[in-house]
């Protein structure tokens, strides 16, 4: 379920797939958790100077509490500091976020992989009655039959049965 | 200190080269593996029954093949569901259902054995990486499993169970992308050479010389397979032709076998058949007049390792059968073309 909200997001399904999984999530509570987290990890992704946590501001201080390394000279050295303070505490942030991310995500298989299996897929597994003609006519010259000789015709047999 | 690098250089190269040595022997015997299997399928009696599995369908049929003096003789028959028969022999294909024998496909200017030629096994060393992944025991044989992985995605990976002993291909096996199986053959019990029922092979034999080679359509048994009346003045065989239909867009290694002008049951006008192989599958494309039936819709289909694409392109119905995925037989019908010269 997570895989395939984590799919929905990222725009990857098919229109009718997509208006089946929503209506799951608009009646499914935990389904409707997830959607949530997951759109707020999102926002914080794209947006980390909106997250109320304080932890920007927990990182900044024990940075300054730490004896500094780089003798502070002057203003501007003060205000690289600064920078790197923030920088560093952005980074932190995102090893968290991404650390967190994964938890959620990482035990189910990548959500592209499937999308791209089924985006190519035949559209009618049945092969049209007169589609036995060309069949057997392309299987005499392929190598398969001189192969495995006439088991390849099986190809071309067994769905005659079914074409009467 | 400045011999060291050159050192582990020459030692380096010295490897890679017993390496790829190494490579190219273990290909040239995988290789023989498929020679003497395409041999032997021609070459030997057997009998034996075998699994057909595509999709979630398991599919059990007998097979017989005797090889006479004049040609080879080849009986399929399905064992579940109703009865029904494929009789092969020399390039002609009967199919024998509710007591009636029928032909359904005569194609001559074949080469009795097509066995594999140079070039495609060239073109199968380039395009697939091959190797023996060992010995396995199948329908109470041991065979050898030889592997076929593809350079690119436009085609199928190959395993085959080879018989040790007579060079019968006892299993076959055809996986996609992620290793999942499209289809596979395999015997599940079979008798190589001895006392074979040739019963047939004789009645066949005056059977097939006392029939008209395709049904007329005075005859009652006029009416092709799918429902439409056989036209009266259909040519035997194919005509081997220069078209002048091109195809731009085929995977390395795919090399032209055949090009022929054909006669096709249910179509009025021949059928343009260009045929190419890469050694281990091939692609047929099919280029005829479209008469307009609501059926020529473009459409993708599939049976087993077969796919089927078919599209109307200003008035002509093009149709690409081969066993190769769903995106390659796209491709090749989209780079069809035309070329008056």
């Amino acid at each position: 379920m997570k895989k395939e909200i984590s799919v929905l997001m990222d725009g990857e399904l098919f229109e009718d797939e997509a208006d089946v999984l929503l209506d799951r999530i608009k009646r499914d509570p935990a389904a409707r958790k997830d959607w949530e987290m997951y759109h707020l990890v999102g926002d914080v992704l794209r947006q980390p100077e909106h997250i109320h946590c304080g932890l920007c501001e927990r990182v900044r201080k024990r940075i300054q509490d730490e004896p500094t390394v780089l003798a502070p000279r002057g203003h501007a050295v003060k205000q690289r500091v600064r920078a790197f303070a923030l920088s560093a505490a952005a980074s932190l942030l995102a090893v968290g976020v991404v650390a967190w991310m994964s938890l959620q995500i990482s035990p189910e298989p990548a959500p592209q992989m499937a999308m791209q299996q089924t985006a190519i897929r035949p559209v009618n597994l049945q092969i049209r009655s007169n589609s036995s003609d060309y069949l057997m006519a392309h299987q005499e010259f392929s190598p398969s039959t001189d192969m495995n000789g006439g088991a390849s015709y099986i190809r071309t047999v067994s769905y005659s049965l079914r074409e009467k | 200190m400045r011999l060291r690098p050159t050192l582990c250089e020459t030692l380096l190269s010295g490897l890679l080269l017993i390496a790829v040595n190494a490579f190219a022997g273990e290909d040239q015997d995988s290789l023989d593996w498929l020679r003497v299997a395409v041999f032997a399928s021609h070459q030997t009696d057997y009998s034996g029954v075998f699994v057909y599995q595509y999709g979630n369908r398991v599919e059990i049929s007998r097979i017989t093949h005797i090889v006479e003096p004049d040609s080879e003789y080849e009986k399929l028959e399905s064992l579940d569901g109703p009865k029904h028969e494929i009789i092969r022999h020399h390039g002609q294909i009967w199919r024998y259902s509710n007591q009636q024998l029928e032909q359904v496909d005569s194609i001559q200017g074949r080469n009795r054995f097509p066995a594999l030629l140079p070039e495609q096994l060239s073109a199968l060393r380039a395009n697939y990486r091959i190797k023996e992944t060992g010995v396995e025991r199948v329908a109470g044989y041991n065979a050898q499993i030889i592997l076929f992985q593809p350079m690119d995605n436009l085609r199928y990976t190959h395993k085959i169970w080879v018989h040790t002993d007579s060079g019968l291909l006892l299993k076959a096996a055809v996986l996609g992308d992620r290793n999942q199986l499209v289809e596979q053959y395999a015997f599940t019990q079979l008798i190589i050479g001895g006392d074979i029922d040739r019963l047939w092979v004789k009645l066949i034999a005056s059977s097939v010389n006392s029939l008209p080679a395709l049904p007329k359509s005075e005859q009652g048994a006029s009416v092709g397979l799918s429902g439409v009346p056989m036209p009266v003045e259909i040519p035997k065989g194919g005509m081997p032709v220069n078209s002048g239909w091109m195809v731009s867009a085929l995977p390395a290694g795919f090399k032209k076998t055949m090009e022929v002008q054909r006669p096709m049951r249910g179509r009025h006008a021949p059928v343009t058949q260009l045929v190419f192989s890469d050694g281990l599958s091939a692609i047929s494309v099919f280029i005829e007049p479209s008469d307009g039936d609501e059926d020529d819709v473009e459409g993708l289909s599939c049976r087993g390792a077969v796919n089927l694409y078919h599209k109307v392109v200003d008035g002509n119905l093009f149709t690409v059968v081969g066993e190769v995925p769903p995106r390659t037989v796209m491709q090749v019908l989209d780079s069809v073309r035309y070329n008056a010269n």
